[in-house]
């Protein structure tokens, strides 16, 4: 190779087509889209959604006869709208014009949050759903009378030798408590794995730049 | 976004954003899409800059990151995260610049990871080496010899296709 990289790059950008600028045109209907303004629509849109889901099961909820479980997941998902709605206003904090190391930097970070936040929320968030069908269910009213009472008395006529806590047969409680054991165990992780399936290139490619930058910094 | 601020505060940089997003695009409408998306991260984001740098480090900044994080939407609609690495081969053939030299430099860059671009990039442009470590937020002492790899590579991957 004779000509040096400097000498190709000086020379080329000085025939006149090298740098011909695009036209701005249409500037909110591009096919790309920045990787912050994706997660800010894509939170927006969610938060909408489940506020708009929650308050429709509520208002659903109570023309069943399961309003515990309508209240229930109204207050649990309103918990989860106020916590991801303070995120991204710190994800409207990150100032692209700082180096790339600290913006991508904070975006790491506020990836990072923002996953352990929900993956802790989602420890309990599986188990609280759980339980508030369970206790819909329970009270819903079955001639005059709940629903789970009105199955306790038809186990004890079937089983009445059936061991009772206050009223709730021993054998129920047990399985109802290995669920929501359960449901606290994997529910992070079905929290994990969903986020994944739709951002796992993302995270990859993001620690990848990191990992670069910082081998530049040591 | 006003005609006054992109005519005073962008287009005197154009030069630069375009050959950034060059590096990082194999299309002509992926190039234009990067390029309007750095424009409007920069008119965005224009409220944000407090003079502690030039303008112009500011821009550089902007489209650097900007073509760091970009998600594209490909046709067949699998969503991509950043430029993917982009070969050669991969790249339109109407997506030419008339100088042949020029075309097979970018091809050669394009085959480098993302900082390395960036780094390049920002050396062929000859910036110094603290400007690039301050623009891309690394040790000014290690760009030098990041330089020297590059370049290495550079020109084992234009070995025999340049006269």
């Amino acid at each position: 190779m004779e000509k040096s990289i400097e000498n190709i790059w000086k020379e080329g950008f000085l025939k006149s087509d090298a740098l011909v600028v695009p036209k701005i045109n249409n500037l909110y209907n591009q096919k790309s889209i920045h990787i912050i303004d994706k997660f800010k629509r894509m939170f927006k849109i969610n938060l909408i959604a489940i506020v708009a889901f929650s308050f429709a099961f509520l208002v659903v909820s109570f023309i069943i006869g399961i309003p515990i479980t309508g209240i229930i997941f109204f207050v649990t998902l309103s918990v989860l709208v106020v916590i991801n709605k303070r995120l991204l206003n710190d994800l409207e904090k990150i100032d692209i014009g700082i180096s790339s190391y600290q913006y991508l930097k904070a975006f790491n970070q506020w990836i990072n949050k923002q996953v352990s936040i929900n993956k802790r929320f989602s420890r309990f968030l599986y188990p609280i759903i759980f339980m508030s069908l369970v206790l819909g269910f329970w009270f819903k009213d079955a001639e005059g009378m709940p629903l789970g009472e009105r199955l306790v008395n038809e186990i004890l006529v079937g089983f009445p030798d059936t061991y009772l806590i206050f009223g709730i047969p021993l054998i129920g409680i047990v399985i109802v408590a290995v669920i929501l054991v359960l449901l606290f165990l994997v529910g992070g992780r079905i929290y994990k794995w969903d986020l994944n399936i739709v951002y796992g290139r993302l995270f990859k490619k993001l620690e990848e730049l990191m990992t670069d930058i910082e081998s530049l910094r040591s | 976004m006003s005609s006054d601020f992109y005519n005073t505060s962008i287009l005197p940089f154009a030069g630069i954003i375009i050959k950034l997003c060059r590096a990082y695009t194999s299309s002509q409408q992926d190039f234009e899409d990067y390029y309007q998306e750095v424009c409007l991260q920069i008119w965005r984001s224009k409220d944000n800059f407090r003079e502690e740098s030039q303008w112009s480090t500011w821009v550089y900044r902007i489209s650097l990151n900007v073509c760091l994080t970009l998600l594209k939407k490909k046709k067949n609609n699998v969503q991509h995260f950043v430029s993917d690495s982009i070969t050669a081969e991969e790249t339109e053939n109407n997506y030419a610049f008339s100088d042949e030299s020029l075309n097979l430099l970018y091809d050669a860059i394009r085959k480098l990871s993302e900082i390395d671009r960036a780094v390049i990039m920002l050396y062929l442009e000859e910036k110094s080496q603290k400007e690039i470590a301050e623009i891309i937020g690394t040790n000014p002492n290690n760009i030098g010899v990041r330089v020297k790899r590059i370049k290495t590579r550079l020109k084992k991957l234009l070995d025999g296709k340049i006269n």
